[in-house]
């Protein structure tokens, strides 16, 4: 089954993951259904209810990615209680036993429109995943994770081990960045490499809900999840001492004590047991550590351990809000903006314009004329008119347009520690390189007298593509003159 | 990909004095490192990557004039120092016994280094241990060397190392060394100033992957997977981010293929059908047609004829004189914004060559029959590129230009799928804080209000809409992007080393760089009223319809 996270295809399918996005920050996942999962016994089959409205999953399946999608009137109050009655967010998303209602799919009640409330129908993604996933641990965000990966080359075919599966989003976005390609396939193209993640999670409850995920969302196959205590066992897959090696090329700690896994992150194991890293290339690394002790903790055996390039850094990343800041003595009643003079100008005039205003009224109360209606209105105008010239242009457009960042930062995450691992260079490898690659050889004469067929051709098709060109240039070279 | 260093690729090598330079391996040559010295590309072809290597006075017997350094000896003073501490436990910081050394004694001038310049170049020419008794010349030469504190001393050894010592690293040129290079080494405005973390966010932010495999393809009712539409203006250091991603920036070699009929790329390379009804000679071999996937692409829009992807080079692929069995032969297919916008204005498209019958063209001058093939086979290529593109049904748009956003973000996010992600850089924020104006929600409220007058005002069922004014008043169609984002992202470096970890001292100005995210969606046509909860203030005004607002864009 391919995973809506790789390849969605063009629609939202049944049983598949999709992502409702109700408002910016706001989504909810859910496996469509054409049933009801849940057995919760809507006449619709399987809902989701949200605050903008009901949404029974026959309206969802078969739409277009990216859809718009009215609510639906759902009878939620007479329905029978009967089975589960919690309806937490996160319950919706875990697919329970499904019994009973299974059997009348066809039965189900066409959703009436509710006249008011959507959301839109999206595929998951693992930076729309990473906000709206449930929470088990802290969360390795999107600004972090993608630098991360993008410093651990982790790309399309290669290896990536993760220890600390956590929430699973790094999960997520790493076996984006290595698939290419799902396993079944394998046999039309044996010869290529296909990207994997290998998840290493020690609390038994998270890994078997990573585990969960994973196969709801399509991935198995992309990603192993095994339930282990790396900082003893290290990192082979199965068993710990004879398993298979995962051959990784990237590493990812995500661990209290990353020191403590390192000695597993070597060519060659103390223990005499295989090294879980690709023997053929360079692996790299990061550890993922919230306090600095941790991470000069990890940096020392990082270097007695013989890793190269030692870097540490932290990723500041801000989300900026844009609005249009309005201010003016014509906002009066305007949300959002502020009742001030915008110029001197206006200053003055409403200056002049108050005094002239007090002068009116002081002599009407001389004058003992402050019950005529003529004053009245004056008094009750006066403060509106000052600047009643508004501006022609349409609301959202005016003010001036300013950037800040969101109220809430985070200001930091963590510390990222990266190193790399060259491979392995024994005598035995120099040796045969330098038979290969013969250090004294130099300036090899230009190769060949004679050109190779091959040269000779192109270098044909190359002049009669520059007579092509050169044709077609006079043309635009006239045009040119012209203008 | 990158197990060991190959003949005739491009790596990067690093000079002691932390610049780093592009070398093209060409094997049986020397390469120079100025006054770091030189070496033999032999030496290093077939060697992994990330070893140091020590440039040896006398070679040895078989000629082999370098050294590996171990990252034991690259470590050795701060594991030392580790060790020291560790031995010393508290004490050292209690201070008891030798004094604290300070630099209050320290004169600042040259005079307390004794050798003179004339002695130093001396000693650089006689000098043998790849420059490591030059250093410990200087350092014995210092006069005031007892009075610096262990700090200001490392410092100092460290500096006078940069200089004089003769090793070199030699690092895999990937996307993040060549932005970390064109941020560093070269005009950092060619590249808009990218950094690291800007490229990765990019590259997640708009989704991008590889696409599958073929097979993918073959069940119906699948659609081509990993169709990327790219619009740079980095000399083509975005689309070899994307191409990285995607899995076809690096040529192919016989790890991840072995055998040699594979070399034919997977994707797409169907033998074209005898469209033009000629082709009298069959192919010797498969030959891949340029452009030709149907999957796992990026398609490059660009505002010259031709694009700028010069930056390519350095991973194999020369736009001038492409390799066909590069992916990117294959997977990187150009549209200019004429054959986008105008194509019936496009010199190539409106001029379609006539084909010519078989036998006419037997006859032909075997020069006029390639010029013949050459032209036909071109208009066919841009043709189907450009209807592909046309078509849309994008999966996602990365986007880093000098063009105004609005105007490519008009012709472009229509083409986008459902559910595709558009992601732009912008090395400042101006450009998007006003394209994020433009899909702000007073503005998305009254382009539906509007566009709703309009469709209320048309006379009978059949006709057809005028929205002309409506397009008019909006640039672009604020209801096709949800929910527009601002990010900016950067990162700080740290020294780490014992007893003195803090963040780098200096660093990197210029452009901050932004970056707006947005997902494409499909409105529906039909009048849906927003639910939720409303302000009670709003409810009273709500004669107007406040379509969207609560909904899709409060924040």
């Amino acid at each position: 089954m391919p995973s809506p996270f790789l390849t969605p295809g063009s629609s939202a399918g049944p049983d598949n993951i999709a992502l409702l996005h109700l408002r910016r920050d706001q989504t909810i996942p859910t496996i469509l259904r054409t049933y009801d999962d849940q057995n919760l016994g809507y006449k619709e089959g399987k809902v989701s209810n949200t605050r903008f409205g009901s949404f029974p999953h026959s309206t969802l399946i078969g739409q277009p990615w990216g859809s718009q999608i009215p609510a639906s009137k759902v009878d939620t109050g007479s329905r029978g209680r009967k089975g589960p009655t919690k309806r937490k967010a996160e319950e919706l998303d875990t697919p329970g036993t499904t019994t009973g209602a299974e059997d009348d799919t066809s039965s189900l009640k066409t959703p009436v429109a509710a006249g008011s409330g959507f959301l839109h129908l999206m595929y998951p993604t693992p930076e729309s995943w990473t906000l709206s996933l449930p929470h088990r641990t802290q969360v390795v965000y999107t600004p972090d994770y993608s630098y991360i990966l993008h410093r651990l080359r982790a790309r399309a075919g290669g290896t990536v081990i993760e220890a600390g599966a956590g929430s699973g989003s790094f999960t997520h976005a790493a076996v984006r960045a290595v698939f290419n390609g799902y396993p079944q396939e394998q046999l039309a193209n044996k010869k290529q490499r296909l990207g994997k993640v290998c998840s290493f999670e020690f609390h038994e409850q998270r890994a078997a809900a990573v585990r969960q995920e994973i196969s709801d969302h399509g991935l198995n196959g992309l990603v192993e999840v095994t339930h282990r205590d790396v900082y003893e066992d290290g990192f082979l897959l199965g068993d710990p001492k004879t398993g298979k090696s995962p051959k990784a090329n990237a590493i990812f700690l995500d661990l209290p004590a990353p020191w403590l896994a390192l000695k597993h992150l070597v060519r060659r194991p103390a223990s005499g047991a295989e090294s879980p890293l690709d023997p053929g290339s360079t692996a790299y690394l990061c550890t993922f550590s919230p306090c600095l002790e941790q991470a000069e903790r990890t940096i020392r055996i990082m270097r007695q351990l013989s890793w190269l390039n030692i870097s540490m850094v932290e990723v500041n990343h801000n989300r900026i809000d844009v609005k249009r800041e309005r201010i003016g003595l014509d906002c009066e009643g305007i949300r959002g903006a502020t009742v001030y003079p915008r110029t001197v100008e206006e200053a003055v005039v409403k200056l002049q314009e108050d005094d002239q205003r007090a002068k009116r009224l002081r002599q009407a109360h001389y004058d003992g004329k402050e019950n005529d209606p003529e004053i009245q209105e004056f008094k009750a105008r006066a403060s509106k008119d000052s600047s009643a010239q508004t501006s022609s242009a349409p609301s959202y457009s005016q003010g001036r347009l300013i950037h800040r960042s969101e109220p809430e930062l985070k200001t930091h995450t963590s510390y990222l520690v990266f190193a790399v691992l060259p491979r392995e260079w024994t005598e035995d490898d120099e040796q045969k390189c330098r038979q290969q690659w013969p250090s004294q050889k130099l300036d090899a004469p230009e190769p060949k007298s004679g050109k190779s067929r091959r040269q000779a051709k192109r270098e044909a098709k190359e002049r009669c593509l520059q007579e092509v060109k050169a044709e077609e240039q006079e043309q635009p070279a006239e045009e040119k003159n012209e203008a | 990909m990158h197990s060991s260093i190959r003949p005739h690729q491009f790596v990067a090598v690093q000079l002691p004095s932390e610049q780093t330079r592009l070398v093209k391996l060409v094997p049986n040559t020397i390469v120079n490192l100025g006054k770091y010295g030189s070496f033999s590309s032999n030496q290093v072809i077939g060697r992994p990557f990330y070893l140091t290597f020590e440039i040896l006075d006398t070679p040895e017997s078989d000629g082999y004039g370098l050294r590996v350094v171990s990252a034991t000896e690259l470590h050795a003073e701060t594991l030392i120092e580790e060790a020291e501490a560790d031995g010393e436990g508290d004490d050292a910081e209690a201070g008891d016994g030798t004094p604290m050394r300070t630099n209050r004694e320290i004169v600042d001038d040259a005079s307390t280094q004794r050798l003179t310049l004339e002695e130093i170049e001396e000693l650089k020419r006689e000098a043998s241990g790849a420059g490591k008794d030059i250093v410990a010349k200087l350092l014995e030469s210092h006069s005031a060397l007892d009075q610096k504190t262990a700090f200001s001393l490392a410092k100092y050894t460290l500096r006078k190392r940069k200089k004089y010592i003769r090793r070199f690293t030699i690092l895999p040129l990937d996307v993040s060394l060549l932005v970390n290079y064109s941020l560093q080494e070269r005009d950092a405005g060619r590249t808009m100033e990218l950094r690291d973390e800007h490229i990765g966010l990019l590259g997640c932010l708009a989704n991008v992957h590889h696409g599958g495999q073929v097979a993918m393809d073959v069940i119906p009712d699948v659609k081509p997977n990993g169709r990327y539409m790219v619009v740079d203006e980095t000399g083509g250091l975005i689309v070899a981010a994307m191409a990285e991603r995607m899995g076809i920036l690096y040529p192919r070699d016989e790890e991840d293929l072995d055998s040699e009929e594979q070399l034919t790329p997977s994707e797409g390379n169907e033998q074209p059908t005898d469209a033009s009804g000629a082709a009298p000679k069959p192919y010797r071999r498969v030959r891949p047609r340029p452009m030709s996937a149907s999957g796992n692409t990026i398609t490059v829009i660009h505002a010259y004829s031709q694009p700028n992807l010069s930056l390519l080079k350095y991973f194999g692929y020369d736009t001038n004189n492409p390799d066909e069995s590069h992916p990117l032969h294959t997977n990187l297919k150009s549209v200019s914004w004429l054959q986008l916008v105008n194509p019936e204005n496009d010199p190539i498209l409106s001029a379609e060559p006539p084909t010519l019958p078989a036998q006419e063209l037997a006859e032909l001058k075997s020069s006029k029959r390639t010029a013949y093939f050459f032209k036909r086979n071109r208009w066919e290529r841009v043709k189907n590129v450009v209807n592909e593109t046309r078509e849309g049904d994008f999966d996602g748009l990365v986007v880093a230009t000098l063009l105004e956003p609005a105007t490519v973000f008009k012709h472009l996010v229509p083409r986008l799928a459902g559910s595709a992600p558009v992601a732009m850089y912008s090395p400042s924020a101006e450009p998007l804080v006003e394209l994020m104006d433009l899909y702000s929600t007073g503005r998305r409220t009254a382009f539906i209000n509007k566009k709703r007058e309009l469709e209320a005002q048309k006379s009978s069922e059949d006709d057809e809409v005028d929205l002309s004014s409506l397009y008019e008043e909006f640039e672009l169609d604020p209801t096709l992007l949800l929910p527009p984002t601002l990010h900016t992202s950067r990162v700080r470096a740290w020294q780490v080393l014992p007893g003195r970890t803090h963040p780098l001292m200096t660093g990197r100005g210029g452009a901050e760089g932004y970056l707006f995210h947005g997902v494409r969606v499909i409105p529906t046509t039909d009048h849906i009223q927003a639910a939720g909860t409303f302000r009670k203030r709003r409810k009273t005004a709500a004669s107007t319809p406040t379509t969207d607002q609560d909904v899709e864009m409060a924040t």
